[in-house]
Formats: structure tokens, C-alpha cells, sequence
């Protein structure tokens, strides 16, 4: 990853996801307006919808975005957005999950050394869970056998679904945050993020 | 502590690890926190990042509970960044604690004493 990549945490995020092999959805970065407008445009053909999110550079927790924004209006908000000084993530839309659709579910998994904490809410897009506190289940398992060992809230996946994903998390180092929707026919990974705080989680 | 076991009154998600005693200050809105003036235990449906740019800057959040939440949300995370107790997903703690009251928490295990 070039340096300069590192320092946007966001897509530091995604690029992780693709560095792990895990599934992520249609996705491009777009840094100069002027010079990727090509890319651009290629990406919003053929699309009625795309989900605009943008970082910046040593940045906010928090930055603009636009999950269900009409094709002919994404434009403008890139341009904007980027003489702002964000940079953008432009992800296929169909895959963002928007309201309480009760047939995908959203959750983060938190990578201990000997656990796995695993917390999920039904639909939605995960900044209710990250910014809201939005949870509904709660689940912590051994990470050498997958067995729960903790749970709280309703239960809201199946447990092989979930074991399912878990074998594909398993491989990544700890104190990571990996953030994931499942629907029933696919299953998409969003981004890694970095969680020094939680070594005091160990016990 | 040994006989606090029979005085739980709330359980919830061990967030933030630590122990500490203190008076409940229920929040519903950011700007209170500005208002405290003695150390508390704050109490609220959830902190949103507004809530939590305040909690970085007051020195007299000794702990925190709310309803909603877990581990991996934004305000665990800064409640373990700030070293502050933290017990998320009790689901009534702002209905079940009182303001003034004195009460123990433990954030490892996510228990809140009487």
C-alpha cells in the first residue's frame, strides 16, 4: 500500500479486507476528480444508485456520506466532497443495507487472542451500531473452537452462518474490528479496523 | 466486595474494565455533562459522538452505563481510550438507576452494585 494510502484510516480499512481475501463489494477510490473522472464515469454506468462515503487524510471518525445517492447526482457530490479535501469511496449500492430488512443481518467481530466478540443488529447500515450503539445480539466464542462461551440479546443468526464467517476472520490478527452484512444469498465484508483499546478485553 | 453479589441491581456488557463507586448522574442530553462539578457515574440511553467529545474534555466522568451499546461501538472504544468503567446493553439502566444514588460498577464483568 503506497504510503500516503495509510493515512486514510477508512480505506486503509477496505484495503485490508482485500489483503485478508475476503468478499467486498464493487469498489473504487477516487482521489482527483479531474484525473479518475474516466473511472468515474465507467463506475456509475449502468447503475441507478451508488453509496458515496469519503475519509480524509489523518482523519475523523465521522466524514460525509451519501449510502443511497441517485447516479445523477453523485457526481456533483464527489467533486464537492473532494475540493473539500475528503477522499471518496464508492461502493455498489445494491449491498448497502437501509431500514430493518429482517433478512440481512450486520454486525462487527471484534479479534481477541483465545475469544472472538461478535455484535449484531438486524439491517441497517453499521454506523447505527459504531455511532448509535444499535446491538442485538451479543456473542463471544473460543476462537480455537468456535464454541459460544457468552450471549446476550436475541438471537438473530443462525450458528452456522455464523461459524461460517467466523472461519474466515479467524486468520486475522487481534484486536481488529471487522465489520460484515450477510443477506441469504451473499455475504460482503466492509472494512478492518484497528482496536488497541482492546487488550484490556482480555481478562 | 464479597457480599456485593447479593446486591446486583444491573447487568449488562463489560465494555471498559475497572471498578468504581460513585453517585449516578442521569444525561439525556450532551451539554449536561458540561454541568458536572463532582465526580459521577453517568447514566444514559447511549453516547453518541456528541456526548463523547464532552466525556473527552471532563475530568469528572468516573464511570459510565448505558441502555444501548456494546464492545465494539464508538463510545466502548473511548471509554477504554479515557480508562473510564464502562457497562453498555442494560437495556434500563436510566429507568432502574436514580439520580444521587450511590452505586458500584465493574466493567469488566458488567455488573452495577447497590
Amino acid at each position: 500500500m503506497p504510503k500516503k494510502l495509510d493515512k486514510f484510516k477508512k480505506i486503509k480499512g477496505i484495503k485490508e479486507v482485500q489483503r485478508y481475501g475476503l468478499p467486498l463489494p464493487e469498489t473504487i477510490f477516487i482521489f482527483d476528480f479531474e484525473k479518475q473522472e474516466k473511472e468515474l464515469n465507467n463506475f456509475l454506468k449502468d447503475r441507478e444508485y451508488v453509496a458515496i462515503r469519503s475519509d480524509k487524510e489523518n482523519g475523523l471518525d465521522f466524514c460525509p456520506h451519501n449510502l443511497r445517492c441517485p447516479r445523477d447526482k453523485a457526481k456533483k457530490l464527489i467533486k464537492d466532497l473532494i475540493s473539500k479535501g475528503f477522499a471518496i469511496i464508492l461502493h455498489e449500492q445494491n449491498h448497502i443495507p437501509l431500514g430493518k430488512d429482517q433478512n440481512k443481518v450486520s454486525g462487527n467481530i471484534l479479534i481477541l487472542k483465545k475469544y472472538m466478540l461478535i455484535e449484531l443488529m438486524r439491517g441497517e447500515p453499521l454506523i447505527l451500531l459504531n455511532r448509535d450503539g444499535k446491538v442485538d445480539e451479543h456473542i463471544k466464542v473460543d476462537k480455537n473452537n468456535l464454541k459460544e462461551v457468552k450471549h446476550f440479546g436475541e438471537r438473530i443468526i443462525k450458528e452456522e452462518t455464523l461459524n461460517k464467517i467466523l472461519k474466515m476472520v479467524k486468520p486475522i490478527p487481534p484486536y481488529k474490528i471487522v465489520e460484515f452484512t450477510i443477506a441469504p444469498d451473499w455475504l460482503f465484508f466492509w472494512q478492518i479496523r484497528d482496536d488497541k483499546t482492546a487488550k484490556k478485553l482480555e481478562g | 466486595m464479597g457480599k456485593l453479589k447479593e446486591r446486583i441491581i444491573l447487568k449488562g456488557i463489560g465494555a471498559s474494565p475497572g471498578k468504581v463507586r460513585g453517585k449516578v448522574k442521569i444525561i439525556n442530553f450532551p451539554e449536561e455533562i458540561d454541568e458536572i462539578n463532582k465526580t459521577g457515574i453517568i447514566v444514559a440511553s447511549f453516547l453518541t459522538p456528541d456526548f463523547l467529545t464532552i466525556i473527552k474534555r471532563s475530568p469528572w466522568v468516573s464511570g459510565i452505563i448505558t441502555n444501548k451499546g456494546g464492545l465494539t461501538c464508538h463510545a466502548a472504544i473511548v471509554a477504554r481510550e479515557l480508562k473510564i468503567p464502562y457497562i453498555a446493553g442494560t437495556a434500563v439502566a436510566t429507568k432502574k438507576l436514580k439520580e444521587n444514588m450511590i452505586i458500584i460498577i465493574d466493567g469488566e464483568k458488567g455488573i452495577a452494585y447497590a
